[in-house]
């Protein structure tokens, strides 16, 4: 009892939101963009033995919390069914998925307008739009609670990635047929054939990981990737600054040990083992990086047509723990704890008090600064909007 | 600049507003109707940003259409045919 009490006050989680919010998506309880960073009361009423959260996955307008006890929330637009909560209805406020309650969920994610929900039982579910087949049961149906995938029978699905029309399933093992993927594959984002696969409403099998092991996968826009355990970047969907699409995985060829991929509608973020970032594409929207500043360098990526990755400037000197990506934005958490942000900033999802765009990161600030404290962050980006969880240490009395 | 080109059979029909729509970045929608579609408009606006894509459509689909209706006692067209098979 003491114990608990005592860790209690020792950590303590704050949930911070900024950026588009006329559905919700803040979790503010109003129906505004907000400029700055505001810090929320999630205290999750409805659900005292929750926990702190563990992973936000943030989708257009929409957002699910996973807690660290494997309990699911969501808020924010549910027009398409994509809250779970067996209506077709907004949310200001966090509610728990109660269709999930009899589970332990231990990976979630969240797309345009549908959401994943994975248990540690390897089961997979899903809600919300299913018009393009991104459900995965077979049909274009919508559903407003999620239901189990069952064509997945005895396999363990252990991550879901939701784009915006398709979702990309990663099975536990490394037998050859690790990933799969289901929805909308115009732009060959399922990478399940060389030939232009529209729909498809059941998984199949994504091409080209017969050798690979692969340890996470990422799905945004019409955009797939997967990083595997020897530290490479797989591509595929529609290309990058205006390359064309790729209906296979691609092995992007670079000598840097990636650990982490972040996608965008346009451009891709990667962390390498060392804390350096580098960006893929990005310069479609002219505001995500600097090159077409740079003249004669951006000339020549124009010339070969060639998609190659860029160190992103302004970050020297700093170690990055971790990457995100909203639609036309990015936003990385330094070592110190940091927060930086760059890319269109129209709603604020910058955090930065206005909607100017940013070429190169800038620090964000969250709140005064606390000293003697020591603070863990983790960023989340949904496509106009962005989320930072911040566990804060305090000294402890002995 | 446009954000993008988009083609019409990639944009969703929604009743509710009476418009084809292409998700916006910003989480919004981008929007263009029948109407202006006739009139040969070829830009869809997002109603909460500044972003706006470009439809790729032939005209003749959404002309077609009302010529369908406003003549359809004058001259039995294929168009009839195809709708009542």
């Amino acid at each position: 009892m003491e114990e608990n009490e005592r860790a209690k006050e020792e950590e303590e989680e704050e949930v911070w939101s900024w950026g588009a919010g006329t559905e919700g998506q803040l979790g503010t309880g109003k129906l505004e963009d907000e400029h700055l960073p505001q810090q929320l009361l999630l205290a999750f009423p409805s659900l005292p033995s929750a926990g702190p959260i563990s992973l936000l996955a943030c989708g257009g307008a929409h957002v699910i919390a996973l807690t660290a006890s494997g309990r699911v929330l969501t808020w924010g637009r549910g027009t398409s069914g994509q809250l779970g909560h067996g209506e077709m209805f907004n949310s200001l406020q966090p509610k728990p998925v109660n269709v999930l309650e009899s589970f332990v969920m231990t990976h979630v994610s969240a797309g345009w307008s549908h959401s994943g929900f994975v248990s540690d039982t390897g089961c997979l579910f899903t809600c919300g739009d299913g018009s393009f087949g991104q459900l995965g049961h077979g049909d274009y149906q919508s559903h407003c609670s999620p239901m189990k995938v069952s064509s997945f029978g005895s396999k363990h699905v252990v991550q879901i990635a939701c784009g915006m029309r398709h979702s990309l399933v990663l099975l536990k093992g490394n037998s050859g047929d690790q990933v799969y993927g289901f929805g909308s594959g115009k732009r060959g984002q399922l990478g399940i054939s060389k030939d232009k696969i529209k729909l498809i409403s059941l998984p199949q099998v994504t091409l080209g990981f017969e050798d690979v092991e692969i340890n996470t996968i990422g799905a945004n826009g019409d955009h797939s990737v997967a990083l595997s355990s020897d530290g490479h970047l797989y591509t595929w969907g529609r290309g990058f600054s205006g390359t064309s699409d790729t209906y296979c995985p691609q092995c992007l060829p670079s000598s840097l040990w990636l650990t982490q991929a972040a996608l965008g509608w346009n451009h891709v973020l990667v962390l390498t083992g060392d804390g350096e970032v580098f960006m893929l594409g990005g310069n479609h929207h002219g505001v995500l990086s600097g090159p077409q500043k740079l003249g004669p360098e951006k000339r020549l990526l124009e010339d070969s047509r060639e998609v190659v990755l860029e160190k992103v400037h302004g970050l020297d000197g700093l170690k990055v723990m971790q990457i995100a990506a909203g639609a036309e934005h990015s936003a990385i958490v330094a070592e110190d704890g940091v927060v930086k942000t760059w890319g269109w900033g129209e709603h604020g999802q910058l955090g930065l008090g206005n909607t100017c765009d940013q070429t190169s990161p800038q620090t964000v600030s969250l709140g005064h600064k606390l000293p003697n404290k020591h603070a863990t962050s983790k960023v989340y980006c949904g496509s106009g909007f962005t989320f930072v969880t911040r566990t804060v240490c305090l000294p402890s009395q002995m | 600049m446009s954000y993008d080109d988009v083609e019409i059979e990639d944009m969703e029909w929604k009743e509710e507003i009476q418009a084809f729509t292409y998700p916006c970045p910003c989480g919004d929608l981008f929007q263009i109707t029948k109407e202006e579609l006739k009139l040969g408009e070829e830009i869809a606006r997002c109603p909460s940003c500044s972003l706006y894509i470009t439809v790729i459509y032939n005209i003749e689909d959404f002309t077609g259409e009302s010529d369908q209706k406003s003549k359809k006692n004058l001259e039995p067209s294929k168009q009839q045919t195809v709708a009542v098979a």
